[in-house]
């Protein structure tokens, strides 16, 4: 954690969080998720010296904050990769295979749900559902919604994606 | 809270009546009556949550059926509450058996087992037969920090450790973490736990999921003996239950039932953790005399007739005067009163005092004018219902944590607006924030609180002519408020006019008002101006104001009180009365069995350490204190004891002023021995042994009942029992508090002598050009006097001594993180690592006095108030 944190900290322009921060109506624990939606918006997830001045500003403990991270899937602290692989395994989705291309991916890129490649290409995340069991398997990779994956096929579509 | 009366409400508990206060939740009202009502998530220090939906109880209102939980559910007029209906345990049972589905139901190893709410509830609603299939949780437990483990198998998630965290300690340092099937409680990314090690998540947890790992207790803490007494580091007075188990002290608790001792079952770190100083090989084994430096072992027989013997021969050579006593604020009233006896009865001696005394004499005085001005004080377990609470000069939670407690209680159930007043901007958390918060500059303490008595008259925020009226030198006082203007309080402490008058308005609103004073006061070399300046506040607050005032004085140790009302000082024998009161002297005399008492002589323990340099004092008795380390300027001390020619040192370790006795006797530790200690706000609370006194040590009573007798004059006493019973005559306050509840003495005898206390006016001193930055120090958060470093449990959570600095002067002078500093003052240097630290202002150096081998009292130039040093990086 302590190396991660130094890595971030040397690349990070906390600014624009700042500049979030003091737009908000009120520096107050309501307005925390959507401040932190916004500072995601900017970084793509939550950086560390970022989340300091959330700590400071909004006057909470890093353990209520990332208490509330850590209850939303969605919030990353971790840098994701270029795509993040949005992947349902809602019932219907599940029984058409979903199980398998988890193992796909595993295979080829070594991560399972919540991971990131080495190369940082790929995030997996699992959904639980993506309202679209009509053509289960589904998933949404980057910004491409993907209907009927055929398991089998599944990396070579992921092979389309490159750095 | 006196401003607010909250009506009665009659209500029934199973057809019974009762009444409780408006809004009284449901759950407190049945078990004030006697009633069993499942429940796990629910604690009466706590805002009610209601996360474990085992507590349902059916209530009737006009005749219409609810069914409501009762730790949520406030009691109303006319209310039938019936508990236990078959409805109800169906409901409250499901909740029960899920949790023990996942529950490692590990009972015989559980600190918990047989005081568990879990196994309680399960046996009252009779759940013995699972009807679900175990699935077990297996992960492993968590020891990533040095005292709390997490073993989340047993967890339930009621919350009570987040809450505790966050409602009763403002640490926050505890969260609950994801959701759903894996949501459980920890830290943030599962870090090690990084707080203020209070480990009040350890008393409330209901089912052993977090456990002390000082202690190597597990398992069925149900069959340790259990002794409740009252704690021996700060003069906050918890009461901490001792867990013994074969004669062996394992464990320190919280006793959270209702109306034990002051603390709530509240305790910090050093309350909780800081048993390692009892069974400990470092203790003294023997007793040891001086051989030219080497210690050799010799007998109790011995030693005792050495000691009056040498007392005799002294006495007979020099005179009375020339033996002198150094009583403790850390023994018992029993053993202070008795050293003082032993003194002013069999030797003859007045030369008795205290390191407190010796140093801030006025202190006592403080708390005398304040009952001559009608100032009582309320008992200190009102405090969380005080409107008002101003926080002066004290970093809480370091310095009373279990005080902070109370004041975060109060803002959560009372309302208390806080007042925080201090040199650093320290954290002080809860839930209200702090209303209003005064950083202003170190030493303006005094400038800060008169300003704020101008303001009260100037502003008539309070009823001025019935403040003339009463108090008779008020003209004389207004006349010396006048230098303390607006402009000379900005230049001086920083602070606006505004914030004053915000805080002056605050304070003079019709409330009970709880004022606490810090130590750090003591050290600015105002402490005399400051606390007058506080006192006269209060004054005004009292007569002229609406409500009460309860302001008490500064004490650091657990019994600094007490040695004070047990008279062990020159000036005061027993009970504050002057040692020149000749009815307390005949009654004196009489309940002592002496010829008569003659006490009238020179008065050299005012000057105790000078007064050996210069050869006045020839014998000198330090009874369980450490001046080398504690008095306020080392070198005179170290020269004292270089110069003295007997010296007997009693205590627990071999301090660094035991190092320069002739002679030294080990003692018992607090779980060890009997007796009562005072608190800094007058409670009375007892001492009780929990183990035999350990090894050849002896208790001190028992030390200075055999030393009376060795002189040729025993004490008809024998026990500290006994003791007691003579207290009550000698000291008529203690005449109702003894034996020792956990009462407030109240003065008795006081005649009524309103008056201000005026002081004259005088500039701050400009710190010396070369010297230019001031030193701040005082107890660390997890230490406390000279014992705990003897502790392991407290080495490790605070192992090294850090100077902090702000990050201005850092920069100034290349300083960063981690650095040795070299502090110098025109009398001394020493050498600390140091860390940057923003809630220190710039200008100021803050050392930790809790470490041996960083004597910060040597920097002290000789000089009353401030040490001016210079800051460098150590070569």
């Amino acid at each position: 954690m302590a190396d991660t944190d130094q890595a971030v900290e040397e690349e990070i322009d906390i600014a624009p969080t700042q500049k979030i921060l003091d737009e908000l109506p009120e520096k107050s624990r309501r307005y925390l998720i959507p401040a932190l939606q916004k500072i995601q918006g900017v970084y793509r997830y939550l950086p560390a010296p970022a989340m300091e001045l959330v700590m400071m500003d909004i006057g909470i403990s890093k353990a209520q904050l990332y208490g509330v991270i850590s209850f939303f899937p969605k919030f990353l602290i971790e840098e994701p990769g270029k795509y993040i692989i949005n992947l349902c395994y809602g019932t219907a989705c599940f029984v058409k295979g979903a199980e398998i291309i988890v193992d796909k991916i595993h295979e080829c890129y070594k991560i399972k749900p919540g991971q990131t490649d080495e190369s940082k290409l790929f995030t997996l995340q699992t959904a639980s559902c993506l309202g679209n069991c009509g053509a289960a398997p589904m998933a949404i990779i980057g910004e491409d919604t993907h209907g009927t994956i055929d398991p089998e096929k599944s990396l070579e579509l992921l092979g389309e994606y490159k750095l | 809270m006196s401003v607010t009366v909250r009506e009665t409400i009659n209500f029934t508990i199973d057809g019974k009546p009762a009444s409780a206060p408006e809004g009284t939740i449901i759950l407190e009202a049945t078990q004030k009556y006697g009633f069993e009502v499942t429940n796990l998530c629910y604690n009466r220090k706590l805002k009610p949550f209601a996360a474990c939906r085992t507590c349902m109880v059916e209530v009737r209102e006009n005749g219409k059926k609810e069914l409501v939980y009762s730790c949520t559910h406030p009691v109303s007029e006319g209310m039938e509450i019936i508990i236990h209906t078959e409805e109800t345990d169906r409901y409250n049972s499901a909740n029960i058996e899920m949790l023990l589905v996942e529950h490692p139901l590990d009972c015989p190893i559980c600190d918990k087992s047989g005081v568990c709410p879990l196994q309680d509830n399960t046996e009252l609603l009779e759940l013995q037969k699972p009807r679900f299939e175990i699935q077990r949780r297996n992960e492993p437990s968590i020891k990533t920090n040095p005292l709390i483990e997490f073993y989340l198998n047993r967890c339930i998630v009621c919350g009570l450790c987040v809450r505790a965290c966050d409602e009763i300690q403002g640490v926050q340092a505890l969260e609950f973490h994801q959701r759903g099937m894996k949501s459980g409680i920890g830290t943030a990314n599962d870090e090690p736990l990084d707080c203020e090690f209070c480990g009040q998540c350890i008393t409330v947890c209901p089912t052993g999921a977090l456990m002390d790992m000082s202690s190597s207790a597990r398992g069925l803490a149900a069959l340790f003996t259990n002794t409740n007494t009252t704690c021996s580091y700060c003069s906050w007075g918890c009461t901490v239950q001792l867990e013994t188990k074969k004669g062996n002290l394992v464990r320190i608790t919280g006793d959270e039932t209702p109306d034990v001792g002051i603390n709530e079952g509240n305790l910090c770190a050093k309350g909780r953790f800081g048993h390692g100083i009892v069974h400990n090989g470092e203790r003294i084994q023997s007793p040891l005399i001086n051989q030219g430096g080497d210690f050799k072992e010799i007998g109790w027989d011995e030693a005792i007739e050495m000691i009056a013997q040498r007392a005799k021969t002294t006495i007979n050579r020099s005179g009375a005067q020339s033996v002198a006593g150094l009583a403790s604020e850390k023994l018992t009233n029993e053993e202070n009163y008795l050293f003082q006896k032993l003194f002013r009865k069999n030797y003859g001696s007045n030369q008795i005092n205290n390191l407190q005394n010796l140093q801030a004499p006025y202190v006592n005085d403080f708390m005398l004018n304040c009952f001559e001005n009608g100032i009582e004080s309320k008992p200190v377990t009102e405090l969380d219902k005080a409107d008002v609470v101003l926080i002066f000069n004290s970093d809480l939670p370091s310095e009373y944590p279990v005080g902070g407690n109370s004041v975060r209680k109060g803002a959560i159930f009372t309302g208390t607006r806080v007042i925080f007043a201090n040199p650093r901007d320290m954290r002080f958390d809860h839930e209200g924030r702090i209303d209003i918060r005064l950083v202003y500059h170190q030493d303006a303490d005094f400038m800060l609180a008169n300003r704020l008595c101008r303001i009260l008259i100037d502003e008539n925020l309070v009823d001025t002519a019935k403040v003339q009226e009463q108090i008779p030198n008020f003209n004389d006082f207004v006349a010396a408020l006048a230098p303390y203007t607006a402009d000379a309080t900005k230049k001086a402490t920083g602070l606006t006019n505004e914030q004053l008058k915000r805080t002056a308005s605050q304070l003079a609103e019709k409330a009970d008002r709880a004022i606490l004073i810090g130590n750090d006061v003591l050290d600015t070399g105002k402490g005399q101006e400051t606390l007058n300046a506080l006192l006269n506040l209060s004054i005004l607050l009292h007569t002229g104001g609406e409500g009460s005032v309860s302001i008490y004085p500064p004490r650091e140790h657990c019994n600094s009180q007490g040695v004070n009302d047990m008279g062990a000082t020159p000036q005061y024998l027993p009970g504050f009365r002057p040692v020149s009161d000749t009815a307390t002297l005949n009654t004196l005399t009489e309940l002592w069995d002496a010829e008569s008492l003659k006490l009238e002589q020179e008065n050299l323990a005012d000057n105790l350490f000078e007064n050996c340099i210069n050869g006045k004092i020839k014998f000198l008795h330090i009874a369980g204190e450490d001046p080398v380390t504690s008095y306020k300027s080392r070198a005179t001390v170290e020269q004292a004891f270089e110069t003295v020619p007997f010296l007997v040192v009693q205590d627990i370790y071999m301090s660094e002023t035991a190092r320069k006795a002739d002679l030294v006797l080990p003692t018992a530790t607090f779980a060890e021995k009997e007796g009562t200690v005072t608190n800094m706000t007058r409670h009375v609370q007892k001492v009780v042994p929990a183990i035999p006194v350990q090894g050849k040590s002896k208790s001190d009573l028992e030390i200075f009942h055999n030393l009376a007798q060795a002189f040729g004059a025993p004490f008809k006493s024998k026990s500290a029992l006994d003791v007691q019973e003579e207290i009550r005559q000698a000291v008529p306050a203690y005449k109702d508090v003894l034996p020792a509840t956990y009462d407030q003495w109240k003065p008795t005898g006081v005649t009524a002598k309103p008056a201000f206390q005026i002081c004259s006016y005088q500039e701050l001193k400009a710190s010396k050009r070369e010297f230019s930055m001031k030193l701040l120090t005082n107890n660390h958060m997890f230490h406390i006097g000279s014992y705990t470093h003897y502790s392991k449990a407290l080495v490790d959570i605070g192992p090294d001594c850090y100077a902090e600095i702000n990050p201005k002067d850092a920069k100034k002078s290349s300083l960063e993180n981690g650095d040795t500093l070299l502090v110098e003052s025109s009398q001394a240097n020493l050498k600390v690592q140091m860390k940057i630290n923003p809630a220190i202002p710039a200008g100021m150096v803050y050392i930790p006095k809790n470490w041996p081998e960083v004597p910060v009292n040597a920097l002290r130039n000789g000089e009353d108030g401030t040490v001016h040093v210079k800051i460098s990086k150590a070569e």
